[in-house]
């Protein structure tokens, strides 16, 4: 059992207290140019971008587990398709829950 | 916020065991440990090895038997007689065997892939210092809310089992004392943290029984030896008899009452 490298559940305001650590965070897929950035909505209505290549197509939800590396921007490591309806706000009050009061149970 | 009546029966939604949480009642023996806890790598990483035993570990003050975990199935290894894999659910990672019996169970597990969010029911087993899941069920998941409803509730029962502890500070700190004076003042603010934890805990005991309990751990109450007839309660709370003989039977089951020198007479068993 390992709890070494956990990933740290973020919207975009909360984002900024993690830099250089390993975060996770769901968007929906505003732009997705080829380049390697796509850019996407928070789950607290603020844009993020997120640099990386995804693996294949991408759903209106997709959650990104990566490294920050600014205050708006994500690195990505892993893509995960969240489908096309997703509640944001539970996922926004567990990015809330996760680094205030209950932080002892995700950190 | 919420009333407490609506937090009395929500009763956790079925994780909590709704008789167990009062701290003023609670001994070792009334909280039954839950069957089935949703719980994070982190909090797993953190129990406590009971030297019970019927079950290996201790979270947040409860034995835990059976967990569940949302994560990412990752390390899938096929052998001939079970599939071992890791599963990752941001907070941590832990090994997981699931046992394959049968054609159902491989059917299952091929289900799985790596990189996919899938939820685990299963058993938590030490094994050669680590923490292994022993997993029965697993099920990829299709609806991807169940990853936040389940760190949601993970949450919400750690909430549960946590508050009644930091409540009991109240209660152990009144002694419970066998003479008449210091009964008067142990019963009243016995009394006054009752309906404290009343506002605020989930409550096991609901409002009638707690009111018929206090009534026989008044010190008149108590004073009697052939203890106290339910008309008597009835009439002096001013609560419909039958409402008294439910919470009487409940107060019997839990071992907080007794019946005297009939079945209508009834004492408090902390006398």
């Amino acid at each position: 059992m390992d709890t070494s490298n956990p990933a740290v559940f973020v919207n975009a305001e909360l984002l900024r207290l993690h830099m250089g650590r390993r975060v996770r965070a769901v968007i929906q897929v505003m732009r997705s140019d080829g380049g390697g950035t796509v850019t996407g909505q928070s789950t607290d209505g603020q844009q993020i971008t997120v640099k990386g290549n995804p693996p294949g197509p991408l759903t209106t939800f997709v959650e990104v587990i990566g490294i920050a590396d600014g205050i708006h921007s994500i690195r990505a490591e892993m893509w995960s398709n969240f489908g096309d309806t997703l509640d944001t706000f539970s996922y926004n009050r567990i990015c809330l829950l996760a680094n205030g009061d209950y932080k002892h149970l995700f950190i | 916020m919420f009333g407490s009546s609506q937090l009395d029966s929500f009763s956790g939604g079925g994780f909590i065991s709704s008789q167990g949480a009062d701290p003023s009642r609670t001994s070792a023996k009334s909280r039954d440990s839950p069957p089935l806890l949703p719980l994070t790598v982190k909090q797993i990483s953190q129990a406590i090895q009971s030297s019970d035993e019927k079950s290996n570990f201790v979270i947040d003050g409860v034995d835990v038997n059976n967990v569940r975990l949302v994560g990412m199935a990752y390390k899938k290894s096929e052998r001939v007689t079970d599939v071992a894999f890791a599963i990752d659910d941001g907070t941590g990672r832990i090994e997981c065997i699931r046992w394959v019996n049968d054609a159902v169970d491989s059917k299952e597990v091929e289900e799985v892939s790596d990189g996919m969010y899938v939820r685990v029911h299963g058993h938590l087993k030490g094994f050669q210092g680590k923490i292994q899941l022993v997993v029965f069920a697993i099920r990829p998941i299709t609806d991807y809310n169940e990853v936040a409803t389940h760190f949601l509730e993970c949450i919400y029962v750690h909430h549960c089992y946590r508050k009644p502890q930091i409540q009991s500070g109240h209660s152990v700190s009144t002694p419970s004392q066998t003479d008449v004076p210091a009964a008067v003042s142990a019963s009243s603010s016995g009394h006054n943290s009752n309906q404290f934890s009343g506002n605020l805990s989930i409550d096991g005991l609901k409002g009638i029984e707690k009111s018929v309990i206090d009534y026989l751990e008044q010190p008149s109450s108590l004073a009697q030896e052939k203890g106290i007839h339910r008309n008597e309660i009835a009439q002096q709370l001013k609560v419909p008899l039958e409402k008294i003989m439910d919470a009487v039977a409940s107060l019997e089951s839990e071992g907080l009452v007794y019946s005297t020198i009939d079945e209508c007479h009834y004492k408090s068993t902390s006398a």
